[in-house]
């Protein structure tokens, strides 16, 4: 029986490693089913999904792809939820509550939904993501001024809010407010200059506001520009948005957490680490004092979510990490979970050393 | 600029290497593989985009290099100068051996560019 299995495995992984070679010459839409289903016949489900979701991105005009998709990514679904549902129990952080209300939103469970986001309110007041989620279901409900309630709390929590903002924007728009709308997605043009789904929006709201439109394409414009709100609150360091935010800096995870972000700053050539959320909400960080954290997370946050969305049309499939090299000094980007981690270091730091702490960092927060 | 591709996809575990202009606007492209030139190019350009003002922000000088590691493959996005080098790679490329190979052509494009 021990040899049968034997065979079987050996069989099913000969069959993916041809599948996923045949893939990378020509990939049409039976060797990604084909290469899921070897997936899923090799016990990982996990993997079927992501092979899908990467046929799905590659050939979307394939509908037996996206309804093995679809039906893969609510098996999926299910499991984070009961996962999740299990660690608030456990370990309670907001991230947890933002993310299962999400899970709930994505089934069309908007009473379990609202349900989650007020609880995760009560626990965690202090976390926008919550508000965030809470917002976008009332504006899927179409009660404008419920959603500004809510989202205009989860922009008051995280300036630098990417989501919260834009929506805020088109919510704003909705009440006939265009001027307001604006604003906002300047805000957003501080962190993510050249945006060009924002640009497109600002030029609208500003035709409705009767103001004028100058397009900032780069980088360098942006920084003095138009931005009050934002720039100016940049000026103040936002110190411990994680202790601020999370409500608990004393639960034993974010001590965790927090020692870890530390420990990799005691690798030598590293110069400061930081944790954010996928709202770009930071969770925890240890920067030098002239970095803002709030905007280091945002910045962080708009190119991973550049990076992230493109990846599968860069031909790299799922993103899995990055490597950003400056003229003084690298910045390693990686995502964990639900969670992304930046590193800076200087551009001589031993990258086996880093690799290797950032590896036992990633265990200890997908510990917990 | 052809000839420059030719030579760094000749360098094991590079899968083939694009120019673009930095609005996204491709110059030459050589792939072993089916790839989306058009749509690759733009996707390059909006990511400098982000890149350059992150980097700016946060006081880490002139963009350099971004490379990404997916489930599939790597790619390296290289400042050109005027342009992007755009290189895609095996995923378990030993990044030590094609570093120089990319600097090289990343510095020679940079050159033909300013002709």
């Amino acid at each position: 029986m021990p040899f049968l299995d034997f065979f079987t495995q050996w069989r099913t992984n000969s069959r993916i490693k041809s599948l996923e070679s045949q893939l990378q010459g020509r990939p049409t839409p039976q060797l990604y089913l084909q290469l899921a289903d070897a997936h899923k016949e090799a016990g990982n489900s996990t993997k079927a999904a992501q092979v899908l979701k990467l046929g799905a991105a590659r050939v979307p005009v394939c509908p037996e792809i996206i309804r093995r998709q679809a039906e893969a990514e609510k098996i999926e679904r299910e499991n984070e939820k009961k996962r999740l549902i299990e660690k608030i129990q456990s370990h309670p952080n907001p991230i947890l509550y933002a993310r299962l209300a999400e899970l709930f939103k994505a089934d069309g469970e908007l009473e379990k939904t609202i349900d989650t986001c007020q609880k995760g309110i009560k626990a965690f007041p202090k976390y926008g993501g919550t508000y965030l989620v809470l917002g976008q279901i009332y504006v899927e409900k179409k009660s404008w001024q419920e959603a500004v309630t809510q989202l205009e709390k989860s922009v008051e929590l995280d300036k630098y809010n990417y989501l919260a903002l834009k929506l805020l924007a088109q919510v704003y728009m909705e009440l006939g407010r265009p001027a307001d709308a604006a604003q906002r997605l300047e805000d957003i043009l501080y962190f993510a200059p050249g945006d060009e789904a924002i640009l497109e929006l600002l030029k609208k709201a500003k035709e409705k506001a009767g103001q004028p439109f100058v397009e900032k394409k780069s980088s360098a414009s942006a920084s003095s520009g138009n931005n009050a709100a934002v720039s100016s609150a940049s000026k103040t360091r936002i110190g411990s948005l994680a202790a601020e935010q999370k409500g608990t800096p004393s639960s034993a995870r974010d001590k965790q957490i927090n020692a870890g972000v530390t420990q990799l700053r005691t690798v030598p050539g590293v110069t400061g680490a930081i944790l954010v959320d996928q709202y770009g909400l930071v969770v925890a960080a240890d920067l030098s004092n002239e970095i803002d954290e709030g905007l280091a997370g945002a910045l962080i946050t708009n190119v991973y979510r550049t990076a992230s969305a493109n990846a599968v049309k860069l031909n790299v499939g799922t993103f899995e990490e990055g490597l950003i090299e400056g003229e003084n000094g690298n910045i390693h980007i990686v995502q964990l979970d639900e969670m992304i981690l930046a590193v800076f270091a200087k551009a001589d730091v031993k990258m086996g050393l880093l690799e290797k702490s950032i590896r036992d960092f990633s265990m200890l927060v997908l510990q917990h | 600029m052809k000839d420059i591709l030719s030579k760094l996809n000749k360098t094991n575990g590079i899968r083939g290497s694009m120019i673009v202009n930095r609005d996204g606007i491709v110059v030459h492209s050589d792939f072993s593989v089916e790839v989306a030139e058009t749509g690759v190019g733009a996707v390059a350009s909006s990511i400098l985009s982000a890149l350059e003002g992150a980097l700016k922000r946060i006081q880490m000088g002139r963009f350099s290099r971004f490379i990404i590691t997916g489930a599939e493959n790597k790619v390296a996005m290289v400042d050109a100068g005027q342009a992007i080098l755009l290189v895609l790679l095996d995923r378990e490329v030993n990044m030590g051996l094609v570093n120089l190979e990319i600097k090289d052509a990343a510095a020679a494009v940079r050159e033909k560019s300013k002709m």
